[in-house]
């Protein structure tokens, strides 16, 4: 094999795609997912969890207490999200249906330490964003309260939990999302890309019945199979380091950028090279691209039930938690390449040896 | 009826041409890679996903403790006495000294204070859930009652507060006070069907929840809750199911997709196009068996998982939506490359907008922009409307039925079998409907049916700031929807004036966008009309659709705007577009700010 062929092969490979502009919307697709995720992710955070935005926080939401007095009413009272107001029940539904309070709050009358639960019925209105807030808002005030019922009935308890105090912290709601989610999926992201890729370059060759064309040149099979290999693999950092500078210029610390691109460039080798085995064997694309995307979907998942699979080992890497075992895994998935590379290369002569008998 | 027998027979040809392109050699590998696909499903449901494993170091001196949190794999524990972890403090995310968690203020570590918590309240509540005094330990029981407002919704998604002006005194009721009974002190469900609940929520699949658990503490409770479970459900596993209903539409699609591709591939379509058929006919063969194979499959799927057969009507036009698109797509498409690219980037923006309102779904009422939505709500047992069925499908409906006929014009043989770039082959596309005897006419149709397309991009421009605080949202909204129209609006013009320069004198300029406007305004007023009136009469929709009051300040807006893109197109050709373009949106964006807003007035 001529390092000078792959290297032909690969030029003519990044001539087309550049020809055809077809990159742009993979980068584009890939900006599209990013920006997507975490514009849901700020959206579902700040309405479950409202005091992640800060703008909502001056708002004091007026609610009505109705039934006898209690704890919940002091609470209430000493709260900064709330203006409450001691009212009737049905005026107060009344006037939380012409949208003049966020809630009505109606607390039973069962003294604390009797033996059944103490019920409140609590009025919010129905598809409402903003009632989501409120709930979120007056939960804090209900576990304050259930707290207490639970301190005065405590002696009726078999078991108490080990106990644990855990300060609350403001902030880091994102960063399971952006380092344990977000950033996996990117990074891997060009490797499926990739993949698709190589079943597309050469089913494309023996359906335009170029193939002949290739071979009768001093290039052989094996070669032209190597090559496409070579070029989908060198999209694959490209991509990857483009997703991280990108990261990190929004202010998203990564640690290891360099391991991780390595880590990614060599699995990657693993999905370009069934892909690969796949369109050698089907040469058509409908039916190895289905058989592929199916296959990589089983392949994904049995990877992701493995501890210290190399989509753990992206985020762990990226939070800076990863230690030695990270290079037994790659240790593990060269031994895969390996063997995946042999077979090709095996098999591709076999097909190359065919076509230049016939 | 000749038509019909046409379809037929094309649709009888197709699927005996992909059974034996398919059936011998994929078929068997087919049903073994099913086989795998159901066996690890299992496999890693049962050990879970390894995705986040490891992520934070935990420092802890009682083994009681560290056993607790050693459970949840995202941390690694390391068990040393006290006096260490305050020495080497700094290499942990989370000492645990003492039964007092500390962190170090790093974003990670408050992250992993946030997780840490979340595991310690799971397992305080499955110690209290054995507790034989279940009120003891649960001793507050909040019961939710939803009011339905009289004012709907609008007011709060235009941006508004529930109460507008918090007053000092308590606010009276203006209207009639229905009279509301005094809740029963007790609860209306035994103790014994109580603890079921706790345990059942507090151990739900915690595999998929850990992913999710950020969003909720719980799943749904029915009416009794525990303070700690008020947040409101997420309805995760009705949106798994909504996936395990589209990904199968996405496969069957790429087949249409190759299937038209093919068909171009070293002009091996040139005999059908020489048969006596007509171009719709063929198509619509060549389409049908693909749509009854996604019709059976969603079917199946429905009385399999014996889910209501109502869901269907929601999925048949996201059916005919993907299959118009993966018509377009393989005619569109110079080589599998751009087929690939084309089609991954049309399948991850389509998912984008059918998936993420629904997981609002019980949340706000924008989630019913998405078909997918009415398949959450009937699973979950919500009733909807024809209204609301108007609403989140007749956009689908509509750029399908556009896309058809778009195809169906172009699917000849200059069209299918040139090599052009992309860019000019949608341009080429485009002129193709716009006949040429009929400059004004095409135009006005084309910009009224530019219309479904404006509007489903505008609204995925609508989830996707609405997601932001207030005034971002809105600018955001603003710009962008500006951008969207004036380009739709001069699409047509820019396919006309490439075509045939010289046509475009000074007066046909004029005239051409005076129709363009006409166009673009009827098909908005009509469609708003129709569907769209929820969400039109809040800020934001005044934003993306201007006001149904008065006709002739938008006419205006729309003509000017098209104006301006048409004659830097005829000053500087094709590179004016750009630019014209910005100017147009600067206008636009001007004219909303000062109508709607009245920020400079």
């Amino acid at each position: 094999m001529k390092s000078k062929h792959l290297s032909i092969i690969a030029k003519k490979e990044f001539r087309g795609l550049f020809n055809e502009r077809t990159i742009l919307l993979a980068v584009l697709l890939q900006l599209f997912i990013a920006l997507f995720s975490s514009f849901l992710m700020v959206g579902l955070t700040s309405m479950y969890d409202p005091s992640s935005l800060s703008q909502y926080s001056r708002f004091r939401y007026s609610v009505a207490y109705a039934g006898n007095d209690s704890q919940v009413l002091t609470y209430l009272q000493s709260s900064k999200d709330f203006r409450v107001f001691k009212m009737d029940l049905s005026t107060g539904v009344a006037a939380l249906q012409e949208r003049k309070l966020a809630a009505v709050v109606y607390v039973a009358d069962t003294k604390p330490d009797a033996s059944d639960p103490v019920k409140i019925t609590l009025y919010t209105l129905q598809n409402d964003l903003q009632s989501a807030i409120v709930d979120v808002k007056l939960k804090d005030i209900f576990l304050k309260y259930e707290q207490d019922l639970r301190t005065i009935r405590a002696g009726r308890l078999d078991v108490q939990p080990v106990p644990l105090q855990v300060p609350s912290s403001a902030g880091g709601d994102f960063y399971e999302f952006v380092y344990g989610l977000l950033i996996p999926l990117l990074v891997f992201m060009p490797a499926i890309i990739a993949s698709a890729l190589v079943i597309d370059l050469i089913t494309e060759e023996y359906q335009h019945e170029t193939l002949e064309t290739l071979i009768s040149t001093p290039v052989t099979f094996a070669e032209v199979i190597w090559g496409k290999v070579l070029a989908c693999e060198l999209l694959v950092p490209v991509q990857a380091g483009m997703w991280l500078f990108l990261l990190v210029i929004n202010h998203i610390a990564i640690q290891n950028p360099v391991l991780i691109l390595l880590h990614v460039c060599i699995t990657s080798l693993i999905l370009i090279l069934l892909g690969t085995l796949v369109a050698l064997h089907y040469r058509e694309r409908t039916a190895a691209q289905f058989v592929y995307s199916t296959g990589l979907v089983v392949v994904i998942l049995l990877a992701l039930a493995v501890p210290s699979n190399p989509l753990n080992l992206l985020a762990r890497l990226a939070v800076g938690t990863a230690g030695v075992e990270q290079w037994i895994v790659l240790g593990v998935t060269l031994a895969i390449v390996a063997v995946l590379g042999y077979i090709t290369h095996w098999y591709a002569g076999k097909i190359g040896m065919s076509h230049h008998a016939g | 009826m000749g038509a019909l027998r046409d379809i037929a027979t094309i649709a009888r040809w197709e699927v005996k041409k992909s059974f034996s392109l398919m059936g011998r050699n994929v078929l068997p590998v087919a049903i073994l890679l099913f086989v795998l696909l159901v066996l690890v499903t299992g496999f890693t449901a049962q050990t879970g996903l390894h995705l986040q494993d490891g992520m934070y170091r935990v420092g802890v001196d009682d083994p009681q403790i560290a056993g607790l949190i050693a459970s949840d794999a995202r941390f690694s524990v390391y068990q040393l006495d006290a006096r260490t972890l305050i020495a080497n403090r700094n290499s942990f995310d989370v000492i645990i000294t003492g039964g007092q968690a500390a962190g170090s203020g790093t974003d990670k570590s408050n992250a992993a204070l946030k997780t840490l918590s979340r595991d310690y309240g799971k397992y305080v509540n499955s110690v209290y859930n054995t507790e034989t005094d279940l009120f003891a330990a649960y001793p507050l029981w909040i019961d939710t009652e939803s009011v339905k407002s009289e004012l709907s919704f609008l007011s709060t998604q235009s941006g508004q507060y529930i109460s507008a002006a918090p007053s000092r005194t308590a606010p009276v009721p203006s209207g009639p006070v229905p009279e509301i009974p005094t809740p029963s002190p007790t609860l209306s469900i035994t103790e014994d069907q109580l603890r079921a609940q706790l345990v059942k929520s507090n151990t739900q699949n915690s595999q998929i929840s850990r992913y999710t658990e950020t969003l909720t503490s719980s799943g749904a409770m029915g009416a009794f809750k525990t303070p700690s479970q008020l947040s409101p459900p997420l309805p995760f596993d009705s949106i798994i199911l909504v996936f395990v209903f589209i990904f199968p539409l996405y496969f069957t699609s790429q087949f249409f997709m190759m299937s038209i591709m093919n068909e171009r591939i070293e002009r091996k379509g040139e005999i059908l196009l020489s048969t006596p058929m007509r171009s719709s006919s063929i198509i619509l063969g060549k389409g049908l068996p693909y749509f009854i194979g996604m019709v059976a499959i969603c079917l199946g799927l429905t009385l399999y998982l014996r889910a209501p057969v109502e869901i269907m009507l929601p999925l048949l036009p996201v059916i005919f939506f993907f299959l118009a698109n993966a018509l377009l797509i393989g005619m569109l498409s110079r080589s599998f490359k751009e087929l690939s690219f084309i089609s991954i980037f049309f399948s991850t923006v389509a998912t984008s907008y059918l998936f993420f309102p629904s997981i609002f779904a019980n949340v706000h009422v924008i989630s019913l922009i998405s078909p997918l939505t009415l398949i959450v709500l009937s699973i979950q047992g919500t009733p909807w409307t024809v209204t609301d069925y108007l609403y989140s499908t007749s956009l689908f409906w509509l750029t399908g039925a556009v896309l058809f006929y778009i195809a169906a014009k172009n699917f000849k043989e200059e069209r299918l079998f040139s090599e052009k770039p992309l860019l000019t082959r949608v341009r080429e596309f485009l002129s193709e409907i716009l006949p040429v005897k009929y400059p004004n006419l095409s135009l006005f149709l084309l910009s009224g049916f530019s219309i479904p397309f404006v509007f489903m991009v505008q609204m995925m421009c609508l989830v996707l700031f609405f997601n932001l605080p207030m005034p971002y949202s809105l600018v955001f909204l603003l710009l962008f929807a500006a951008l969207i129209e004036e380009f739709a609006k001069s699409i047509g013009i820019y396919a006309m004036i490439v075509r045939n320069p010289s046509w475009f004198t000074w007066r046909n300029l004029v005239i051409a966008a005076g129709t363009t406007a006409i166009g673009f305004l009827v098909g908005e007023k009509l469609l708003l009309f129709v569907t769209l009136a929820q969400i039109s009469d809040s800020i934001f929709g005044s934003v993306l659709f201007l006001s149904l009051a008065s006709l002739w300040l938008p006419l205006l807006l729309h003509f000017v705007g098209v104006l301006i893109v048409a004659t830097s197109l005829k000053l500087w050709g094709r590179r004016g577009f750009v630019p014209g373009l910005v100017i147009a949106m600067t206008v636009h964006c001007l004219y909303n700010l000062y109508f709607i807003l009245g920020w400079l007035g």
